[in-house]
């Protein structure tokens, strides 16, 4: 009997299976209390009055003060706006930068990949800091001197609803590829050399080899980098928050401060909640367009 | 070999999770004997029980949170059986921290936030009325005035630290070579017509180019709420309610004041790009001589001047760069459309939170005990004299006699004048018309204030603006119609 007891406690601790699911309970359990816990909560709480000594079911009215809101819409067209002006430039600008790196020698590669992570590492309140100043609406301001050297007047670069979004896209536009970059690179290394040998004995040139072999065999990293970016980017927060605050006149209220200030500043909770979750679909739905019309001819 | 392995890891990965679910774990319980808002002690105060009193204090004046440790000890020296525990803050994290704790259900016993906020957490019922547990004596400390800043309908939700004006700062010899009878204004104040004419004198052109303007005030962001807010208050304007609580940035006088910061940037006397400039750059223009007249004004920042000045006697290279020596005067905000001064005050002090569930009467009295010692006696003689602030206790002025302070009386007496006619706390407004005033004037007056700044919209349209989203908040009926 006790040999029999012996031999299944044995069998059960040679189960991998069972060892399987031990070990993945871990992570089971951090995911539950801090990401599916949150969202389940969020969802409960965008039928509520939320007061932290009682909230009261209200249903739908979250929801429909949100799509009777102006400042809901417009924050989402501002998100738009930005992202279609970041998005596509931020990728061709990794794209090139990595191209540029790809021919050095394995030290200069690992220096510019260091040095174009670097802003990755660093702190995006110091650096919203750095923004600040170049944009500093007086003469004596980086932007403003160096259009001076073009005979412009100075701008009030943050300050007008003309130039405000411009000013976080070129922002956007000029820091953080770093993550982009190392991806692409990675990818680019990843690409059989005999493809090139086959397409230099057949003639073809720089561009041609990037036309018909890079950008193909990049497509599946292309693919990802999109959706990151494009999910990334809807739920830009910070920028607008350190540099604008979503002015002027809510010229650069992004949808993520939007839900910011609404649980915080106001302590509508519930609203926001409801707010996360309408953004939360529409980011799935713009992801399963990006699947469905550019991953067709991806293979993984 | 292979289950030592597996059990290895299994128990590092458990050890891996439970550490960082510690860390995530805010509850301080070192002690036993700490206890938050809304867990009672375990027995009373009046039998000596001990008790902790936790408190999340910002930098209010540059050596206040140096003095933390000595507060705490001389705290516990009072009240024996006593801790009070504070948690400093930086002013950047005090309001995330604080809106984190509080709508966890357990915010500090004390927090030090502007009276403003008051009606904020009211709402949201996460304060503490004191109302029955404030003593004859500590009540009777206070100027009545900030006092009744810590109200909020019938409650009393904490103690005053401070009373300050919101004044404007000027440099007196720009002042005085623009001619300008400072001491005059000091006394009697002055119209925006007489100030529109000084800031005029007060501007330097190079050629095209402006080397000094009359005025500059911080209106980048949220501050364009506090320009306004300051302004109006002296257009017969000194709440976004009148006493028959209608909603009164619909008067025809908001109109008015509206023109009137615009026309001051069109007259060259204050710079096209404000509405980015923010409190530091303002505050340096002024050290550096490109302004003759900044705002908003805080008595505090004539001791930050003085200090500058010191610097540049002794060649300190930390003297702001390309600062020259400044001679702050204190001045008042003009007076619109005919109506009196009315000061803007910023009356900031230590709230009592309460936490999920209710406290009892001795925790009560404990938190009492401890936001009383803060905002009174040496504790506020200390802070204030730091500020350059007014005394607002019996106590602490007591206490600041032994104290010596480097102000210039000529401003000591024009912030008296002011604090005279300051305008009045208004606990009568309920909190939910509070809170439609607040998102009105997050949602639409400091935007649409952006905007005017940046010429980029009318003052009409402005007005407009306000008006229809004052009717949508408050009806036809709700809103001053002049």
């Amino acid at each position: 009997m006790a040999q029999q007891a012996a031999k299944i406690k044995k069998r059960r601790l040679q189960d991998d299976g069972a060892w399987g699911y031990l070990f993945i309970a871990v992570a089971l359990v951090v995911y539950a209390l801090f990401t599916a816990y949150p969202v389940v909560s969020a969802f409960i709480i965008s039928f509520q009055d939320y007061k932290p000594l009682g909230s009261t079911f209200i249903g739908f009215d979250n929801y429909v003060s949100t799509f009777h809101s102006e400042l809901f819409w417009k924050s989402i067209r501002n998100t738009v706006v930005y992202t279609v002006l970041t998005v596509p430039v931020a990728l061709f600008l990794s794209f090139s930068v990595a191209i540029l790196i790809l021919p050095l020698k394995k030290w200069m590669q690992t220096a510019f990949k260091a040095i174009y992570y670097l802003p990755v590492v660093a702190s995006g309140v110091a650096l919203s800091v750095v923004w600040l100043w170049i944009y500093d609406p007086m003469p004596e301001g980086i932007f403003n001197k160096l259009i001076g050297l073009f005979g412009a007047h100075n701008q009030n670069w943050l300050g007008t609803t003309t130039y405000s979004m411009l000013s976080l896209v070129i922002m956007a536009w000029l820091s953080s590829h770093g993550a982009a970059i190392i991806i692409y690179l990675a990818a680019l290394l990843g690409i059989d050399e005999s493809y090139y040998e086959a397409a230099d004995l057949d003639g073809a040139g720089f561009l041609q080899k990037l036309w018909h072999i890079v950008v193909p065999s990049l497509k599946p990293t292309t693919l990802f980098l999109l959706v990151t970016s494009v999910i990334g980017s809807f739920q830009v927060f910070q920028n607008a928050y350190l540099m604008t605050g979503g002015g002027p006149d809510h010229a650069t209220t992004m949808v993520g401060l939007l839900i910011f200030d609404n649980a915080f500043k106001y302590f509508e909770f519930g609203k926001a909640a409801a707010q996360s979750l309408i953004l939360a679909l529409i980011i799935a739905v713009i992801s399963l367009f990006q699947f469905k019309f550019l991953g067709k001819d991806v293979e993984y | 070999m292979k289950k030592q392995l597996r059990i290895g890891s299994v128990v590092l990965a458990l050890t891996l999770s439970v550490s960082s679910l510690a860390a995530c774990s805010s509850k301080n319980d070192d002690s036993g004997a700490a206890s938050p808002s809304g867990s009672a002690p375990s027995s009373s105060a009046a039998t000596g029980a001990k008790d902790t009193i936790t408190a999340l204090l910002p930098p209010v004046s540059p050596t206040y949170q140096d003095n933390f440790a000595q507060m705490e000890k001389d705290f516990n020296a009072l009240y024996p059986n006593l801790t009070l525990k504070i948690e400093p803050a930086s002013w950047e994290d005090m309001t995330q921290k604080l809106d984190t704790q509080v709508n966890a259900g357990s915010p500090p016993d004390i927090a030090f936030i502007g009276s403003d906020g008051i009606s904020k957490y009211a709402q949201q019922g996460m304060l503490m009325d004191i109302t029955d547990t404030a003593t004859p004596d500590m009540i009777s400390d206070y100027d009545s005035a900030p006092l009744e800043y810590m109200k909020n309908g019938n409650g009393l939700y904490g103690f005053p630290a401070y009373m300050e004006v919101h004044a404007l700062g000027g440099n007196k010899q720009f002042l005085e070579e623009a001619g300008i009878d400072w001491k005059k204004v000091q006394k009697d104040g002055w119209t925006y017509d007489e100030f529109r004419e000084a800031i005029k004198k007060g501007v330097v052109k190079e050629g095209d180019t402006t080397k000094r303007y009359g005025f500059v005030f911080a209106t980048s962001g949220v501050a364009a709420k506090d320009y306004l807010g300051i302004l109006v208050k002296s257009a017969g304007m000194p709440a976004a309610f009148t006493k028959d609580l209608k909603y009164a940035y619909t008067s025809k006088n908001y109109l008015e004041v509206l023109k009137d910061v615009r026309q001051m940037i069109d007259d060259g006397s204050m710079p096209k790009e404000l509405s980015s400039v923010d409190a530091g750059k303002r505050w340096n223009m002024f050290l550096t001589g490109q302004t003759m007249i900044t705002g908003k004004g805080l008595a505090t920042f004539e001791n930050s001047a003085n200090k500058n000045n010191a610097k540049i006697d002794a060649n300190d290279g930390s003297a702001v760069k390309d600062s020259i020596k400044v001679d702050y005067i204190v001045l008042p905000v003009p007076s619109f459309a005919g109506q009196p001064p009315v000061s803007s005050t910023v009356v900031d002090g230590y709230v009592t939170f309460r936490g999920k569930k209710e406290p009892t009467a001795e925790h009560k009295a404990n938190v009492v005990k401890a936001a009383y010692f803060l905002a009174s006696g040496k504790v506020a003689a200390t802070t204030n004299n730091d500020l350059f602030a007014a005394h607002i206790t019996k106590t602490a002025r007591e206490a600041a006699k032994s104290m010596t302070v480097n102000r210039n009386p000529d401003n000591v007496a024009a912030v008296e004048t002011m604090l005279s006619h300051a305008a009045p706390a208004r606990p009568d407004i309920p909190v939910d018309l509070g809170a439609k005033a607040i998102k009105i004037e997050n949602e639409v007056i400091v935007p649409k204030m952006q905007a005017l700044l940046a010429n980029e919209i009318k003052p009409e349209e402005m007005y407009d603006a306000v008006k229809k989203a004052a009717i949508e908040a408050f009806g036809e009926d709700g809103i001053v119609q002049d």
